[in-house]
């Protein structure tokens, strides 16, 4: 029936920032995997629950050319988040989906690609890096700019050691002012400044561009003072929602309704919105 | 001629249906307001009632809905997911507004993820639409192109006779068509009459309204916090609505074990759109005003083809502060331009 959820078991818990885990959940049911592996592509979002406390929705933080198994990122806030939060290894939680639109990535190919985030918003961005940088040679010059409040805060930091270390990816790191420790050694700045000052090329390059609204907002124009069509921007909206599935009639920003048109849009798709829905 | 139902062949006929398997419902004033209910006989229905005050939605997407049974005892979890009773429904003298209501949202419940609470309830009910003889001043049909005797949503139609002693019966669908040999001998060839249905005025013109909503200058208008400024967010024109669809799933129960479930809501409730962050992209009742108005007249006919509103005029009839759709519709129809 189109609410019930697939078991799923915690394989494993890693903290990735205080307040923020990352679980890796595998399919009880064989059945149900197959559904996720013929259906999953990055970007996508699913409802993740637990019984007695609700469901919650997070992207499909792994991507989509590691299908074993689901890892979603999230940060600790209320109800179904903290009873997440508290799973141990071997415990079932539920999925529902894979639900929503997702990233082109066959569009992006033969791309430059500029991946942007902000805090806790790398999980969604980050199931588009390795959808991309497990099949490389496909794509041209990757840039990641990620940036968080505090060196704390940096989420994912085994994997941003990993692409530090690639030569085949800038990455360019930040904290806010304020927010860096004795041995930091990358940049001090806002996501939009810092951007500014890498100066990507917008020629033939796609922005990925995930982050909170404030951030969303003030980079939105940086790119664009780079060079950046709205077009080539991709972003992504988290409405609130219940269904995930287009019933219970909560998620829509005007008539665009996030969990089946969305969640990623381009800028161009999200300015033609009424903005005082969003 | 056309077929007819005599009145004192009307408990004939509910035997005759129960006999086949089906439960019949009707209109009746059983219980605090008026609702579609089981009935034994033709004495137990309201059939005078110009509209039930409870909608024939309650029916098909009731107020709340068990998902997902659960039951958790240390690591074990087990979860067993519920279904709707699977049960043959015969629905008497369902009012058009409402049987449209019905046919409205089946696009919605079934646009690509199909919602089997909805389409199971759908599938084993046959709803047979009646006629109206009588509007108040709330009924809104023909402003929205229904009519007091549209089909639509229907599977047999009555029509009730000038004389009052029964109605003109019509199949309108296989379904009714099938519904209606089962008591072929109880129904006869008359020439008697159908009663006239009422005049019922067109309170806005729609076109104009859908026309002013479509034009993306109007979604910041100050209209919209003017006409709403008297709403307390009650939420009751959504529930007694027989198109509003909006739901919340929620676990009910204890640690060890309870129920998931879908309970209706309303897009009338601030706690409708506040994300976790505190965020709440519709943060004024105006917002949400504007929400139900948009939603029903422009983003629901650009996504399914048809405007989310019957007519049936409830949520202006029952709203506790006069104010409900017609006013602001009429207001939008009479805007300068
Ligand atoms: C498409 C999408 C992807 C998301 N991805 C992530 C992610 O990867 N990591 C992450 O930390 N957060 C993500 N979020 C936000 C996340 O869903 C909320 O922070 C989370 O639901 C809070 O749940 P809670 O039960 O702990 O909070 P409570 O405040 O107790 O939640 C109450 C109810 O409101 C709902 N709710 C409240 N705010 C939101 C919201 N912003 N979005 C959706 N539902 C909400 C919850 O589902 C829950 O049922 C995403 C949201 C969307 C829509
Ligand atoms: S319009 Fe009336 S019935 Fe509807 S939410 Fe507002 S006060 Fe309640
Ligand atoms: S919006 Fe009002 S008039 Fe239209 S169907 Fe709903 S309750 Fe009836
Ligand atoms: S989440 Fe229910 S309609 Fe989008």
């Amino acid at each position: 029936m189109i609410y019930t959820p697939f078991p799923m078991r915690v394989v494993s818990k890693r903290v990735e920032a205080p307040g923020v885990n990352t679980l890796k959940l595998e399919f009880v049911n064989q059945e149900d995997h197959e559904f996720f592996k013929a259906n999953y592509h990055t970007g996508m979002f699913g409802l993740y629950g637990i019984y007695g406390e609700g469901e919650s929705t997070f992207c499909v933080a792994s991507p989509e050319t590691r299908k074993d198994y689901i890892e979603c990122t999230f940060r600790q806030s209320g109800r179904v988040t903290t009873t997440l939060a508290n799973t141990d290894e071997g415990d079932i939680v539920t999925f529902r989906g894979p639900y929503g639109n997702r990233f082109p990535i066959e569009q992006f190919e033969g791309k430059n690609l500029l991946f942007i985030a902000g805090g806790i918003a790398l999980p969604p961005t980050r199931s588009v890096i390795w959808s991309c940088l497990d099949q490389r040679e496909k794509y041209k010059d990757v840039t990641i700019v990620y940036g968080a409040r505090t060196v704390a805060d940096l989420v994912y930091k085994h994997e941003l050691e990993e692409w530090k270390q690639r030569d085949d990816v800038n990455l360019v790191l930040t904290v806010d002012p304020g927010g860096e420790t004795p041995d930091w050694h990358d940049h001090v700045g806002f996501v939009p400044t810092v951007l500014e000052q890498a100066a990507p090329s917008p020629e033939n390059t796609i922005a990925v561009l995930c982050g909170p609204p404030i951030m969303i907002k003030f980079t939105l124009a940086a790119l664009e003072k780079l060079g950046f069509t709205a077009e080539n921007v991709y972003t992504t909206l988290e409405n609130r929602m219940k269904c995930g599935v287009g019933k219970c009639g909560r998620c829509n920003v005007g008539s665009v309704y996030i969990c089946k048109e969305g969640p990623v849009f381009t800028a161009a798709e999200v300015q033609a919105m009424p903005q005082a829905d969003l | 001629m056309t077929r007819i139902l005599l009145k004192n062949k009307l408990d004939d006929c509910i035997a005759a249906w129960q006999k086949a398997g089906y439960s019949v419902l009707a209109p009746v004033q059983r219980h605090d307001m008026s609702s579609f209910d089981e009935v034994q006989k033709g004495s137990d229905m309201a059939l005078d009632l110009i509209l039930t005050e409870r909608t024939i939605k309650d029916q098909f997407f009731p107020q709340t809905e068990p998902l997902i049974k659960y039951n958790i005892s240390k690591k074990e979890i087990a979860s067993e997911t519920m279904t709707p009773p699977d049960k043959k429904r015969v629905f008497f003298g369902v009012r058009p507004c409402d049987a449209s209501g019905l046919a409205i949202d089946d696009p919605l419940f079934g646009w690509d993820y199909k919602d089997d609470y909805w389409f199971k309830r759908r599938e084993n009910s046959v709803i047979i639409s009646i006629a109206c003889t009588e509007a108040d001043d709330f009924c809104m049909c023909t402003s929205v192109k229904l009519s007091p005797d549209s089909t639509k949503g229907a599977d047999v139609m009555l029509r009730p006779l000038a004389n009052g002693n029964g109605w003109q019966v019509d199949a309108v669908s296989d379904r009714g068509t099938a519904l209606l040999e089962s008591v072929s001998s109880l129904l006869e060839e008359s020439s008697d009459e159908a009663a006239p249905v009422p005049q019922v005025a067109e309170k806005f013109d729609v076109e104009k309204v859908m026309e002013w909503l479509g034009d993306k200058e109007n979604f910041e208008s100050q209209f919209w916090k003017d006409i709403s400024m008297r709403c307390i967010g009650c939420g009751s024109c959504t529930f007694l609505c027989p198109t509003c669809h909006c739901f919340d799933i929620q676990d009910e129960g204890d640690t060890y074990q309870g129920i998931r479930r879908k309970n209706w809501d309303s897009c009338s409730f601030a706690l409708f759109t506040m994300h976790t962050s505190g965020h709440n992209p519709r943060n004024a009742q105006s917002t949400r005003w504007r929400q139900r108005i948009m939603h029903k007249f422009n983003y629901y006919r650009g996504k399914f083809g048809v405007n989310s509103c019957s007519g049936c005029g409830r949520c202006t009839r029952q709203c506790p502060v006069d104010m409900g759709i017609t006013e602001t519709l009429q207001a939008i129809t009479n805007l300068p331009r």
